[in-house]
């Protein structure tokens, strides 16, 4: 038996301009109505909570600086996640490639030690973690290139391992990757021609600057080369992109490792830049996970990437502060997170289709 | 070596496949009904704290179990208005139940910080049968979830490949548009097993809360266990029976790095050996989800493809 109204999905042959602005807007602001009515429920004020929020993350300069220096990081795995994404390819294992690019890095920086100057040392360290993060992917690229075995859960499964693996070079006696004789188990400090500082004496560093160029030329090259041409045939149609004589297997293998090599980036840079040692407290933090909800909510536009980064920078910089300043949880940040994304993919469907209700006649059976 | 730990590994190994089991089945049901709900960790643990706070605030563990399921479905019917309402992508909706999921766990889980269930979940005693060497305490000294999980499987088993509804269930996994043009509602049919799949994930972690941790780790308490469970449903080859072996065999392995601790055997750093779970799953997800091999073991050929009438 059917009601008899019915909800009608009409495929929608453009988009209204207006729209895509308003429904990324209009998510933002439904999660945070969520958020308050769990704030409320659980004798916190949202009010007081989203002030505190916009004036640490987003109005106060030290708080400006402090969501610069975190956005850093989270666009990596941002556009880390959408160059996967926009082939249809779901590497959601970015936490743990962002995992590896930090052990990457900090070997680097440790094993050469103070024999090299900062200008030589910075690249080596981004390049040997960016590898790093790669070589995390390999796997998961190869049998999904070759078998077919659908990324989806194993590049998950290896970021369990990933997190393992750090807290064995943090936790195991005598480990490269700690101070010796120290009382408690702790990264050992890359040398200083390792290590950038923040500009201004804040919490910004430069590699924030070399982040964007990099998503401004991943952008130019998905719109522009022969390469980014390539992945939109595929990802529009795997058997078009057959025909056309494309060789679909090597592109996803080569999408996958730059995808697993900018989340690497990103743990480099929190090398370079604040952490400065391999640090098990990363695991806790989420930032490759964050990097799903950017790249979606952009919609897998680098450009747009750069926006929701910072946005997302915000959100969880004044969340982490929150706690200091007004004892509620930190993990309001995350939360909102999520629940912009939810918003945002149910949006998604007022985008595509003009939705509306009509009157039918009652089926009869 | 001392042989009784390895009975108590044996029987913990039974213990731990609990969660899994519930996990996975709440899995299979959706992916049978052809949606994919990559949430399943998400959910495990918010209905896990869930599950913590209503135990500790009533203190019954049976409102505890009741109020973890119900959640569980509550987050489900989130994914099932995504996926098959709006037509949303159903993997980034699962990631993002996933996050939603842990960060309001977290937020809910606050004040449950350092404490822990003032009673759990405990096992059950069968006089002599219990004692029995080596089976008693695999067999006859768990608890009543544990064995309910067990019962849960194989009914799961009966109702998907032996009774009408279970036909329409695989049906509209298959083949969405035949049980349409039976005039039965796919949309109706995929809502209600995501629902169902909810509910069954809820309990698994309601289970592992308040029999298995007894105190809130943050995303420690679940660690894992939901992508373990959605690898299962693969290599069970989307069958409930099977699934209880891979379960214990996968229980196995998640205990296996405690068991070893606890003899004392360190010739493997405990830090690596609790890579062994994932290791092993990623082995066997690899060994059998090559597209051909997942087609012969019984995926549902609509898997995560929305369902649209009109079109094609």
């Amino acid at each position: 038996m059917r009601s008899p109204i019915r909800i009608v999905f009409e495929q929608r042959s453009e988009t209204p301009k207006r729209l895509s602005i308003l429904v990324p807007l209009l998510s933002v602001v439904a999660a945070l109505v969520v958020g308050a009515l769990f704030l409320l429920a659980t004798g916190y004020s949202p009010i007081e909570t989203y002030s505190n929020m916009l004036s640490d993350g987003f109005t106060s300069s030290r708080g400006i600086t402090d969501t610069l220096g975190l956005s850093t990081v989270l666009i990596c795995t941002g556009i880390s996640a959408a160059f996967a994404f926009q082939m249809n390819l779901y590497n959601i294992g970015g936490e743990g490639q962002l995992y590896l690019g930090m052990i990457g890095g900090a070997w680097a920086g440790l094993a050469l030690g103070d024999r090299l100057p900062t200008f030589v040392m910075i690249p080596v360290v981004l390049l040997v973690g960016s590898l790093a993060g790669a070589l995390w992917v390999l796997l998961p690229a190869f049998v999904r290139s070759r078998l077919g075995t659908s990324e989806i859960v194993t590049t998950l499964l290896l970021t369990y391992i990933a997190a393992s693996l750090v807290k064995h070079f943090v936790y195991s006696p005598g480990s490269f990757f700690v101070t010796k004789n120290s009382a408690f188990p702790q990264g050992r400090l890359v040398p200083d021609s390792a290590a950038l500082k923040g500009i201004g004496d804040t919490s910004l560093y430069p590699t924030f600057f070399l982040v964007i160029l990099i998503a401004v030329v991943l952008f130019w090259v998905v719109k522009k080369t022969e390469y980014g041409y390539r992945i939109q045939v595929i990802a529009d149609s795997p058997r078009a992109a057959h025909y056309a004589g494309i060789n679909a297997n090597r592109t996803t293998l080569s999408v996958m490792l730059i995808s697993g090599a900018l989340s690497g980036l990103g743990g480099a840079v929190l090398i370079v830049g604040p952490f400065g040692r391999l640090d098990p407290g990363i695991i806790l933090l989420g930032y490759g996970y964050a990097g799903i909800v950017i790249a979606a909510l952009a919609r897998n536009n680098f450009s747009a990437i750069i926006i929701s980064g910072i946005l997302f920078a915000g959100l969880r910089s004044g969340g982490d502060k929150l706690q200091i300043s007004t004892s509620t949880p930190i993990h309001i940040g995350v939360m909102l997170q999520g629940a912009i994304l939810l918003f945002a993919l149910g949006g998604e469907a007022f985008r595509r289709y003009h939705i509306h209700a009509v009157r039918t006649e009652r089926a009869t059976q | 070596m001392n042989g009784n730990i390895w009975v108590l590994a044996s029987a913990d190994s039974v213990a731990i496949a609990t969660t899994l089991i519930l996990a996975a089945l709440g899995a299979l049901f959706t992916e049978r009904a052809g949606v994919l709900n990559l949430g399943i960790e998400g959910i495990l643990l918010t209905s896990a704290i869930s599950s913590f706070l209503a135990a500790d605030s009533s203190g019954s563990i049976w409102l505890g179990l009741i109020v973890g399921s119900l959640v569980g479905a509550l987050l489900a019917g989130i994914h099932a208005v995504l996926s098959v309402v709006l037509r949303a992508n159903q993997i980034v909706a699962g990631l993002a139940l996933v996050i939603f999921g842990t960060g309001l766990a977290n937020f809910l889980g606050k004040p449950a910080e350092g404490k822990t269930v003032t009673t759990i979940i405990k096992p059950l005693s069968f006089g002599p049968l219990s004692d029995i060497p080596l089976i008693g305490p695999i067999v006859f000294r768990q608890d009543p979830i544990t064995y309910a999980s067990i019962v849960i499987a194989i009914v799961s088993s009966l109702y998907l490949f032996r009774s009408r509804p279970g036909l329409e269930l695989r049906a509209t996994g298959d083949d969405p548009a035949t049980v349409d043009a039976q005039g039965l509602s796919v949309a109706s049919i995929r809502i209600r097993y995501t629902l169902f799949g909810g509910l069954l994930v809820g309990l698994g972690g309601s289970w592992l809360m308040l029999a298995q941790s007894a105190a809130w780790h943050q995303a420690a308490t679940t660690n894992g266990v939901g992508w373990i469970a959605l690898a299962l449903v693969v290599f069970a080859g989307w069958r409930p029976m099977r699934l209880i072996f891979g379960a214990i065999l996968f229980g196995f392995t998640l205990q296996l790095p405690f068991t070893l601790q606890a003899e004392q055997i360190t010739f493997i750093p405990s830090a690596l050996m609790q890579m062994l779970p994932y290791l092993a799953t990623l082995i066997a997800l690899i060994a059998l989800s090559r597209p051909s091999t997942r087609n012969k073991l019984g995926a549902p050929k609509s898997l995560g493809i929305p369902f649209v009438r009109d079109e094609r």
